[in-house]
């Protein structure tokens, strides 16, 4: 076969789709450095899960996804909820507890829901959002949508029980199902060494259990986006779970902004730093020839509309007294 | 129309076929299902091969997915042979699908059924015969359910299977070999509404499950010698505190009866609000099972359930009349009831 050149029309189209991917990426950091803001304001009265750092595996597995695919999370969704095209006033809504937040005011931080762009919800009990989407992708099958169901976990979720259950549940019922493990070796400060015996292999049992398995670079945006894709594929084509699991960092402590290091030995400040998924693509994009003045003009544009929408939220109504009673059943 | 007689299990099996075949959404799950759970789902799996399911032993995965296809618009039926198998998915029943539609603000309703059955059978002993009936009653965002004969068996879970809600039915299998007329027809007997079966003005006797049949028969017993108003609770959660007080009101006594150990127990929660408005003419009783667990000799089961005679006294002693002396046969101490109920 003749070695084909690539064309400046290719280079422009790659260029163009790594600077979607960067912006997206970027919205979500910028979205939760202001709520940073606000949460150390004492603004928020109610933990919150920071999603700093893992950027690249919301926004590399929802680029493979279709709008009708469904996505649902943890503690952790800010990341997941926005990749997904949920409102960002929304949520900030809801994080403040206002009336018009994405649920009321009645969840917050780790209860985001977007249905209208097929963000099912998240629910942070670690582990349980994993059979819950297993029965999302089953009523997909059920009533051959063709489409897909994916859930965000993280590495101490997907410890609990119910998990490994599910991996076998979901391959006997052939579910059309991505799970997604957010590896960020803690599960609230302890240490995965700590945690898992020394045989202990991620790839074996999830195999083992009969569903397919996939590692990435939880860092690096391409890598996580290839495999999911990749994977997004053939589920859609052979109704087969897999799992992908991303090896990431999480930037900030467990639930609040502060960076504590006394127990990080691994992922320390500079690796964290050096191996950050949005430097690495701010670097590509310079390299692709867009100027560091257009990379900073771009945060500034999104820095000033997402205080915007702070703003909004903070100006929005409080939920009136008699919504504590409503909801608790359907009608 | 002929009338017919069912059994309990056979009238939950007969709602079952009639929801898989009136509404695709309605499919059924769980550990030996399609063999038959207790006659509960016998032969359904060879009419719907892809909607009657076995699963693995995995109650909070296989629950867990009940969820998720009911928050996706499925109306799943999940069966728990045991009550202490069903605790395995309180995750799944107590923090999320109980949650779930408040704690997204509305809009997300979770239309799940999960039958349970519990409570005593013979030889069961400590781990394989609680009811906990109230750890499911304490859970905001549950409907929760016991059906007391045939014919509540069918309409409820029909009832259950149809609202949008996460609705726990808890079978007692005690009742199961119980025998009443059921309509064949399709009908609901409504969640949250308690049910006066017998009307009376001396007393009111609440009681629920088994405990309920129990009552039946000790009124039989009693005769006219006291007029006992009989309510079914059916809901315990929520309770119909109303219905109850009217009747209270009414009578000025109240008994109630629990088939589990007394302690936090249905009777305690219906007295506690029956006590905040009503003036009675005598203490309000409760009559139930010891706060120890159920063992397992007969020799001991034998003291640990309100027997009919139990329930008869009770109510005679409640109105200063002579008890009467009423021995139970050994079949009728430990074997589950195969009567037909009015």
């Amino acid at each position: 076969m003749a070695v084909t050149r690539r064309t400046k029309k290719q280079d422009a189209n790659e260029t163009a789709a790594l600077l979607q991917a960067y912006k997206r990426m970027l919205s979500i950091r910028i979205a939760q450095e202001e709520l940073v803001k606000l949460y150390m304001e004492k603004k928020i009265f109610s933990m919150v899960h920071f999603y700093i750092g893992q950027e690249a595996v919301a926004v590399g597995v929802c680029d493979a996804l279709k709008k009708g695919d469904k996505v649902m999370g943890n503690h952790r969704s800010h990341g997941h909820y926005l990749a997904k095209g949920g409102n960002f006033r929304r949520l900030v809504c809801e994080l403040l507890g206002k009336a018009n937040g994405s649920a009321r005011g009645k969840g917050g931080s780790m209860h985001m829901v977007a249905k209208e762009v097929n963000f099912v919800g998240s629910t942070p009990l670690l582990g349980s959002v994993v059979p819950i989407s297993a029965g999302v992708a089953f009523e997909q099958k059920y009533n051959k949508r063709g489409t897909i169901t994916v859930a965000f976990y993280g590495d101490g979720a997907s410890e609990e029980g119910v998990v490994y259950e599910t991996y076998n549940l979901a391959a006997l019922y052939k579910l059309p199902l991505l799970l997604v493990i957010e590896n960020n070796l803690f599960s609230i400060n302890s240490y995965i060494k700590n945690r898992r015996s020394g045989n202990y292999d991620v790839k074996k049992i999830v195999e083992g259990l009969g569903v397919r398995y996939e590692q990435a670079d939880g860092n690096d945006y391409h890598d996580v986006h290839e495999k999911a894709r990749a994977l997004v594929d053939s589920i859609r084509e052979e109704s087969e779970p897999a799992v992908l699991e991303c090896m990431t960092y999480r930037h900030m402590a467990h639930s609040t902004p502060l960076r504590e290091e006394s127990y990080r030995s691994e992922d320390t400040a500079e690796k964290r730093q050096e191996s950050d998924s949005l430097k690495k693509i701010h670097d590509e994009l310079l390299g692709a020839g867009i100027s560091e003045k257009r990379l900073s003009a771009l945060e500034n544009t999104m820095r000033a509309s997402v205080r915007k929408d702070i703003t909004f939220a903070e100006r929005s109504p409080y939920p009136k007294k008699s919504e504590l009673y409503t909801n608790m059943y359907a009608t | 129309m002929a009338e017919r007689i069912l059994k309990y299990a056979d009238a939950i099996k007969e709602a079952t076929e009639q929801l898989l075949e009136s509404d695709r959404r309605v499919f059924v799950l769980g550990l030996g299902v399609p063999q038959g759970a207790g006659g509960t789902t016998t032969g359904l799996s060879e009419k719907y091969p892809q909607r009657v399911l076995d699963t693995p032993s995995s109650e909070a995965a296989l629950t867990g997915l009940a969820v998720g296809s009911a928050i996706s618009g499925l109306r799943p039926i999940v069966h728990h042979d045991r009550v202490e198998f069903g605790l395995l998915a309180s995750d799944q029943m107590f923090t999320q699908a109980a949650k779930w539609n408040y704690m997204f603000g509305g809009g997300n309703p979770v239309p799940l059924t999960v039958r349970i059955v519990v409570g005593r059978q013979w030889g069961n002993g400590p781990q394989h015969s609680q009811a906990l009936y109230s750890m499911y009653g304490a859970v905001r965002g549950l409907k929760v359910v016991i059906p007391s004969s045939p014919r509540m068996a069918k309409g409820l879970l029909i009832a259950a299977v149809r609202d949008p809600n996460p609705v726990i039915v808890l079978e007692p299998r005690w009742l199961y070999q119980t025998k009443q007329i059921v309509p064949k027809k399709m009908y609901e007997e409504p969640l949250e509404k308690a049910r006066v079966v017998r009307k009376g003005k001396d007393i009111t006797v609440v009681a629920y499950g088994d405990g309920l049949v129990s009552s039946h028969e000790a009124c039989e017993l009693i005769g006219n010698r006291v007029s006992v108003e009989l309510i079914d609770v059916v809901s315990i959660n929520p309770v119909d505190h109303d219905t109850i007080k009217k009747s209270v009101m009414r009578t000025g006594r109240l008994l109630c009866i629990d088939t589990t150990s007394e302690a936090f127990g249905v009777g305690s929660e219906v007295i506690a609000n029956v006590m905040k408005t009503c003036t009675l003419e005598a203490r309000p009783l409760v009559l139930a099972a010891p706060n120890v667990p159920c063992p397992t000799s007969t020799a001991l089961t034998e003291f640990y359930y309100p027997t009919r005679a139990d329930v008869a006294n009770a109510i005679l002693r409640a109105l200063k009349k002579p008890t009467i002396r009423h021995t139970l046969t050994f079949q009728e101490l430990h074997l589950a009831p195969t009567l037909t109920l009015p």
